[in-house]
């Protein structure tokens, strides 16, 4: 078994501009060894999963501060099934209130991250679920 | 720098490594008459009012009048919002801010297919002219000011206020209030643009000479460095791509033909008020000082009224905390009294829920107290510039405006501040800036209460979070479709084709958005007419 | 009371559980056009370099026509925007087009920043245009050293013009000159002498020089200077390549530049040009593979990694030259080859 580096695309669904956040966390993942896709702002759902699957990446990280995180993350989580990712982690942060995170999490949406997070701790939580989640091959 | 030597100093020892402001600036362990320029504390040190206004713009500052107390407001409907405002001027705000959501924001309409989960949600949503009329439903347009919060399509949503207001029978010429209107910091910061930027500056201009002629108690722009300090810039940062932002627009409108003394009295500028207590109040009045010097000298402005850097000021977003939100109340009162104490004109003080979700009644209502409380009990607002003469603050205002000054000197070099911002300059600065700061919080060098230190572990929510109905967005999106079947729309297409014929001519393009506001025209028919002409600016990443 | 917080640990990240299978199914999915397919063939030709051989007996046939085009220049240039814009204007013309973008690795931390496709969310759906962005990994910050079997596989994969897209830092210009058909020099006009900021020897490579953001003033110097350079020449210099200025924003000069890169293409096929490139690299894959094998047997021999370090631990106190080893390790493998015949 091959031991590669993680690769995670990184993105801004719907018109949120404020990407301080993302840019943090896309450095401190580089600085932990890992590949990132760095998408920027004003993607789809639609650009997001196309390009988690042409770059064959293990995560996808998405960056909402807009209160649209609902409509956003479902719909990312729903294409990924539909396209045949679903056994690729989607994770994020943003403005998420814990109520949401749990509904979001029952639909299979990873642990979200807010402000106050230490980058260290989604280094941390990635790493973890990469080990304890085998890729599925169905192709 | 002298440093006092005395036996206990050597003795004591020092709680941390190095002593820093929040922007990383060394500070001394104390000040004396050593360490100012004396120039510092005499001529470059008159009184307020006086050139170069190093201690505020007006002799009497807030004995004369006190700083406008104005809450950014809005969320969902029009009709939500208006409630808010209500309930804020009822509760002694004394000017009206508002907040708008993110479609509004990029010039899109609600029923946009961009727009979708996002109606609503961060401000309150506005279409046309009929979400304008219920907004300020029943609020006396000519006696209360009113800012608004938005850029790219700052000066079409603007014709759509003017619009309301003509309809209500109030005269152009009563109305008070700011348009934020400051696209530079949009490619900097806070990345909600339409166009590429010479077509928002000719934009900018045209609003510049409407409302001169127009609208002349109108601040026909608010020249924005809180953006650019959220995104992750230092204070000097802040403060210097601010002001070039601001030279950046003097320079345009004087190219395009008008008199520096027509329209540089209506700018003014919105900072930022942030942790570090003196730093802050250092930058605003460095801020003062530097733009006075650069009208005066630089732009050769006469009217006095064009030398004054006149702002709002915000408390820090960015240092509010999800963790612990009551602590923010603490956060918030001493970043508004470094805002007063600094001389601004106009505050914003930030709610406790902030980091969670748009402000509660209960939370908004606080935060307003806490300027209440610092206006009419702590005395401050009593003595004009306190601080002026301290040697640590005269030395922090001439060491950052010397920093700013610096930063001048480089984006001159490039060619200028629109040079600058297309090859990433100050976008790189404040993603470094950024970097740092959170790599200074990861390893302990920073503190944040509640964050970093002095955790308490899985402690539950409290307080009420506002949130957004889920009905606001099918409902606007109804709205705006009932709209477009009830009204004229031949009249609507022919507005739009002119509005699109002249802006392929130099003809100022405000009196054509007017046309197009009373004819409710939407945002987005607006947009996309300009678009056909303009084109849509593509970013470029900048790390 | 202090609380620690939780520091970023600063490790490569090397472990990950997602080893691809080189079954059939995988095959059959690729062959048929799917996508993920062809990222999971990336993805185990990047990661595994001893699949290559395999991956390559099933890719034959396939491999062979396509003109890979290499995209190079400095940092700031506006390479991935031009990339998009030559990606689009190809696709429309008939091609079935892929893009793989490199990006250097950090020495110090084993990551990567991959900014390229930010430019890419038009072609969304689109499935003429496949991209792919590379970590520079091991290649001394220029290419991946899986750059040209990820290109075989995107080849592979039905694509007939390959844009190879580097970062222009380290050895990436000498690089994608050994991997690609045509290389295409984005410069931009900049206060200052663009030309002598130049790595010597890069001008000359290029088939095709782009003078990007050309409504930026300067483009009239820079276009002046690198004809000058050119006119330099001697007899025994080649001729100058084209000189366009484009400028992306504004959408000037792109057509002229699709048209020339059609024509350059033409041309290399048409000539036998083409077919001699190939042959080239064909040449140095073997070689270097055969090289590569070498050295695995030579390291088969027990203590040879540990004998050389001992030595040059050696050598280091001593003073001394290198040459006597290697003269002993080399009768060594003689030796080997004449006792296995």
């Amino acid at each position: 078994m091959s031991e590669y580096p993680i690769k995670v695309v990184v993105g801004k669904p719907g018109l949120d501009g404020h990407d301080r956040g993302a840019k943090v966390v896309a450095r401190s993942l580089v600085e932990a060894g890992m590949e990132v896709v760095y998408l920027g702002l004003r993607q789809t759902p639609e650009s997001i999963v196309a390009a988690a699957i042409d770059e064959d990446a293990d995560v996808i990280g998405l960056s909402v501060l807009s209160g649209a995180h609902m409509t956003h993350f479902k719909r990312v989580r729903a294409l990924m099934e539909e396209k045949g990712i679903g056994d690729r982690l989607l994770t994020g942060g943003g403005i998420i209130p814990t109520k949401d995170q749990e509904t979001l999490s029952e639909l299979g949406v990873g642990k979200l991250f807010g402000p106050g997070d230490d980058p260290g701790a989604i280094v941390d939580y990635i790493r973890d679920w990469i080990k304890t989640h085998p890729r599925k091959e169905a192709v | 720098m002298a440093q006092p030597k005395t036996l206990t100093e050597a003795q004591t020892p020092t709680r941390e490594a190095e002593y820093t402001t929040v922007s990383g600036r060394e500070v001394n362990q104390v000040y004396t008459e050593q360490d100012v320029d004396p120039k510092d504390l005499h001529e470059n040190l008159p009184l307020p009012g006086e050139y170069p206004y190093t201690r505020g713009i007006h002799p009497t500052m807030y004995r004369g009048k006190l700083w406008t107390m104005r809450q950014f407001a809005g969320m969902g409907t029009a009709e939500q919002t208006n409630e808010r405002f209500k309930f804020l001027l009822a509760r002694g705000q004394t000017g009206l801010s508002t907040a708008f959501d993110n479609p509004t924001l990029y010039g899109w309409d609600s029923d946009h297919v961009y727009s979708e989960g996002e109606v609503g949600k961060t401000g309150v949503a506005v279409d046309s002219l009929r979400d304008m009329e219920r907004l300020f439903d029943s609020i006396p347009l000519d006696k209360v000011s009113t800012s608004m919060t938005i850029n790219a399509p700052a000066a079409w949503i603007f014709t759509m206020f003017l619009a309301n207001a003509e309809k209500r029978g109030i005269p152009f010429s009563k109305l008070r209030g700011t348009l934020q209107n400051d696209i530079l910091k949009e490619y900097i910061a806070q990345k909600e643009w339409i166009f590429p930027p010479e077509p928002h500056l000719r934009i900018i201009t045209d609003l510049f000479k409407f409302c001169a002629d127009h609208v002349p108690q109108w601040n026909t722009i608010s020249i924005s460095g809180y953006h650019i300090r959220e995104a992750g810039a230092t204070a000097a940062q802040e403060l210097a791509f601010t002001l070039q932002d601001g030279f950046t627009y003097v320079e345009h409108a004087i190219e395009a033909g008008l008199d520096v003394d027509e329209f540089a009295p209506r700018l003014s500028f919105f900072f930022n008020s942030h942790l570090d207590f003196f730093e802050e109040i250092a930058k605003l009045r460095a801020a003062r000082r530097i733009w006075a010097r650069h009208m005066k000298e630089r732009y050769g402005a006469k009217n006095p009224k064009s030398w004054l850097c006149r702002f709002h000021v915000q408390t820090a977003g960015c240092s509010l905390t999800a963790q612990q939100p009551e602590v923010n109340i603490v956060r918030t009162a001493l970043e508004a009294l470094a805002g007063v104490l600094g001389g601004c004109q106009s505050l914003h003080t930030n709610s406790m829920d902030e980091a969670l979700a748009l402000p509660s009644d209960k939370a908004v209502e606080i935060a307003l107290r806490t300027q209440q409380v610092i206006a009419f009990e702590s005395g401050v607002a009593n003595v004009a510039d306190p601080l002026g003469g301290s040697y640590f603050v005269e030395r922090l205002t001439r060491d950052i405006e010397d920093e700013a000054e610096d930063y001048f000197a480089q984006i001159e070099k490039m060619g200028g501040m629109v040079k600058a911002i297309e090859r990433g300059f100050p976008q790189q600065e404040l993603t470094r800036s950024a970097y740092e700061y959170q790599r200074a919080l990861s390893e302990n060098r920073k503190t944040m209460v509640g964050v970093n230190d002095f955790v308490n572990e899985d402690e539950p929510l409290t307080i009420p979070i506002l949130e957004i109905d889920e009905s606001v967005e099918p409902n606007q999106i109804a709205s705006v479709k009932r709209l477009k079947e009830s009204r004229d729309n031949v009249a609507v297409k022919d507005c739009l084709d002119k509005l699109e014929k002249a802006a392929r001519t130099k003809e100022n393009l405000i009196p054509h958005m007017l046309d197009c506001s009373r004819a409710y025209a939407t945002e987005g028919e607006i947009t996309e007419a300009l678009i056909k002409v303009f084109g849509e600016f593509r970013e470029q990443s900048f790390f | 009371m202090l609380k620690a917080a939780k520091v970023a640990h600063i490790q490569p990240t090397q472990d990950r559980n997602r080893g691809v299978a080189l079954t059939s199914a995988l095959w059959d999915s690729f062959l048929s056009g799917n996508r993920q397919a062809c990222a999971r063939l990336i993805t185990k030709v990047e990661n595994d370099p001893s699949s290559i051989p395999e991956v390559r007996e099933k890719l034959a046939g396939r491999i062979g026509k396509a003109v890979r085009i290499g995209i190079t220049g400095p940092p700031g240039v506006g390479k991935s925007t031009l990339s998009s814009e030559v990606a689009l204007g190809l696709a429309n013309r008939g091609h079935k087009v892929g893009v793989i973008a490199v990006d250097p690795t950090s020495p110090f931390t084993g990551g990567a920043f991959m900014g390229d496709r930010i430019r890419m969310e038009k072609f969304v759906g689109d499935d003429r245009i496949y991209m792919r962005s590379l970590a520079s990994r091991d290649g001394h910050g220029g290419l991946s050293p899986a750059t040209p079997h990820v290109a075989d596989v995107v080849e592979g994969f039905g694509r007939d013009r390959i844009l190879i897209e580097t970062v222009g830092v380290g050895q990436a210009e000498l690089d994608v000159l050994n991997c690609t058909d045509l290389v295409i020099l984005v410069l931009q006009p900049s206060t200052g002498d663009a030309i002598q900021s130049l790595k010597a020897g890069i001008i000359e490579i290029a088939d095709l020089i782009v003078v990007n953001k050309s409504d930026l003033p300067g483009t009239d110097t820079v276009l002046q200077s690198l004809r000058f350079v050119y006119s330099l020449g001697g007899p025994n210099s080649r001729p100058a390549p084209p000189i366009l200025p484009v400028s992306c924003q504004r959408g000037e000069g792109i057509q002229e530049l699709l048209e020339e890169i059609e024509k350059l293409s033409s041309t290399l096929i048409e000539s036998g040009r083409h077919q001699e490139l190939r042959q080239k690299r064909l040449k140095s894959e073997i070689r270097e593979a055969i090289q590569e094998c070498l050295w695995k047997r030579y390291l088969e021999a027990g203590d040879a990694e540990s004998g050389i370090e001992r030595t040059a631990n050696e050598l280091v106190q001593s003073g001394g030259s290198p040459y006597g080893y290697v003269r002993e390790a080399c009768a060594q493998i003689e030796l080997k080859l004449k006792k296995e015949a």
